[in-house]
């Protein structure tokens, strides 16, 4: 007799299920988050220019469609998300940072091994909505997931957009649950290493990476004493180092509490050669709540 | 008892504590839960079925399979013949199952489940139906439906097989996205597996 295994992955398959039938068949299905980060006090340089002891607020705001379709399953939805520094007036850098966006995109099945993930996050990346800064924006990511077994998969992918210093980023990771509770996440731009306290509590630690281009006001460069910044593109970009718990309160509702470090930060104006980066790291707490239903 | 454990209230009840194993109190616990429910399976099907209920709300086998079929009305159509004479999703019907148990691992527990197979010939079409209709945890209910179709190909007799498997579980629920989509790659890889299998050692 062929001994039958069932791993929770394999059970959780399918188009075929009662429970969440009924429920689709009156709802689109669709997943949520907000999320609010605060990072403390730290500083950014460029060679003897200082910037000092600014804190940070991030703000992430997402809901998205899922609707199955027979080419797999559609992510219709948008994305809010604003990045507010404590700077004083006269910084060279901006002190708010806000992108609006739709998310439009799907994941399909190649085969039975391999799913595909194309998005794009067509909106408006910019200086606090300043005239001139409100300039369109597609960025959009390929991604693809090769499924070994139920326990290991591969996952490579490529980010693509034309106003970031090198435009195609390629990208990548693995998810290995090599103990029946510890999941290795390695998936950029969260690598985790998660452990299953029961069904509802997961504890982490990890780091979260991030990176958007945003375009400055017309008159951003001149308001802050160098001019060839006006209408300039910023690279954004910092990596978030910590622990965290994932509660699931209920099917729909998970919350999620992090802290840890910040260590390197940076604001890259590349196509006029500026560059502040981190001079200073500091502790960050990061509070969310997050589902799918 | 743990919350986990997929038994009714009446069942639960007859817990007398101690070591859950298959071994003394609690293989005679599990013997009586299994022979209990084999009873009432063949005396009025899934129907008879009690509900999994000691710990949350009453979740009914007969109805697991019910739902799964609603879902697939081109798949209970073309097997309704077949269906309509068993005990899955109904009362026992007039069709006489093989009934059986296995003890299997899903998601690194060990569940005891409860098995009937059922089959039909009609015209050299056979059909068959394989249903778990009661599981201690891990899902609710499994329903596998086969047709076989005698083909020729290149002047030797081949059987041609469709299949179909259907799962109702609690864990399904909490999958969506591109998570669902995963799942659904991972299983159909694990039948492919198993069909692969089947297919070497039947060649021998």
């Amino acid at each position: 007799m062929v001994p039958r295994y069932f791993s929770r992955h394999l059970l959780a398959a399918t188009f075929l299920t009662a429970a969440t039938g009924s429920f689709a068949s009156d709802f689109w299905p669709a997943e949520y988050s907000f999320e609010e980060t605060y990072v403390g006090e730290a500083s950014v340089s460029r060679g003897p220019h200082h910037v000092q002891d600014f804190d940070e607020s991030d703000t992430l705001l997402r809901l998205i469609l899922t609707p199955r379709v027979k080419l797999g399953v559609l992510r219709l939805g948008f994305q809010y998300e604003q990045f507010s520094f404590g700077l004083s007036e006269n910084a060279p850098l901006p002190n708010t940072l806000q992108s609006v966006a739709a998310v439009i995109g799907i994941d399909t099945q190649f085969s039975d091994s391999i799913l595909v993930r194309l998005e794009t996050t067509p909106g408006v990346y910019s200086e606090a909505f300043r005239p001139g800064s409100n300039v369109f924006n597609m960025p959009f990511e390929i991604g693809g997931i090769y499924i070994y077994n139920p326990d290991l998969q591969f996952v490579v992918g490529v980010s693509v957009d034309v106003e970031r210093k090198y435009p195609v980023f390629p990208g990548g990771g693995i998810r290995w649950k090599f103990q029946p509770r510890w999941v290795l996440n390695a998936v950029l731009p969260t690598p985790r290493l998660e452990f299953e306290w029961n069904k509802n509590l997961t504890l982490y630690a990890g780091a979260t990476l991030k990176e958007t281009n945003f375009r400055m006001s017309d008159d951003f460069g001149r308001e802050h004493g160098i001019p060839k910044l006006d209408h300039a593109v910023l690279t954004y970009s910092e990596v978030r180092a910590g622990g965290g718990i994932d509660w699931k309160v209920t099917s729909w509702l998970s919350v999620n509490a992090e802290a840890g470090y910040q260590p390197y930060r940076n604001f890259d104006f590349y196509r006029a050669s500026i560059r502040f980066h981190e001079d200073g790291s500091a502790p960050y707490g990061m509070i969310a709540l997050h589902g799918a239903f | 008892m743990a919350n986990e454990l997929q038994l009714s209230r009446e069942e639960a009840a007859k817990w007398k504590g101690g070591n859950g194993a298959l071994s003394g109190a609690g293989g005679d616990f599990w013997i009586g839960v299994l022979a209990g429910r084999a009873r009432a399976f063949s005396s009025g099907g899934t129907a008879a079925q009690p509900s999994y209920d000691h710990a949350g709300p009453a979740v009914r086998p007969g109805d697991e399979l019910n739902g799964l079929l609603r879902e697939q009305a081109k798949i209970r159509k073309q097997f309704a013949g077949l269906l309509d004479g068993t005990g899955i999703g109904r009362g026992a019907g007039s069709l006489k199952p093989d009934l059986y148990w296995e003890l299997l691992n899903a998601d690194d527990v060990a569940v005891a489940t409860l098995g009937a197979s059922y089959s039909r010939n009609s015209g050299g079409n056979v059909q068959a139906a394989d249903t778990f209709y009661y599981a201690s945890g891990g899902y609710y209910v499994t329903l596998t439906l086969h047709q076989m179709w005698p083909v020729d190909v290149n002047g030797k007799p081949h059987t041609l097989i469709w299949r179909g498997d259907m799962v109702s579980s609690a864990s399904l629920a909490d999958l969506h996205g591109v998570e669902k989509l995963g799942s659904e790659s991972a299983m159909m890889k694990d039948i492919a597996k198993s069909i692969a299998l089947f297919r070497r050692e039947s060649a021998h």
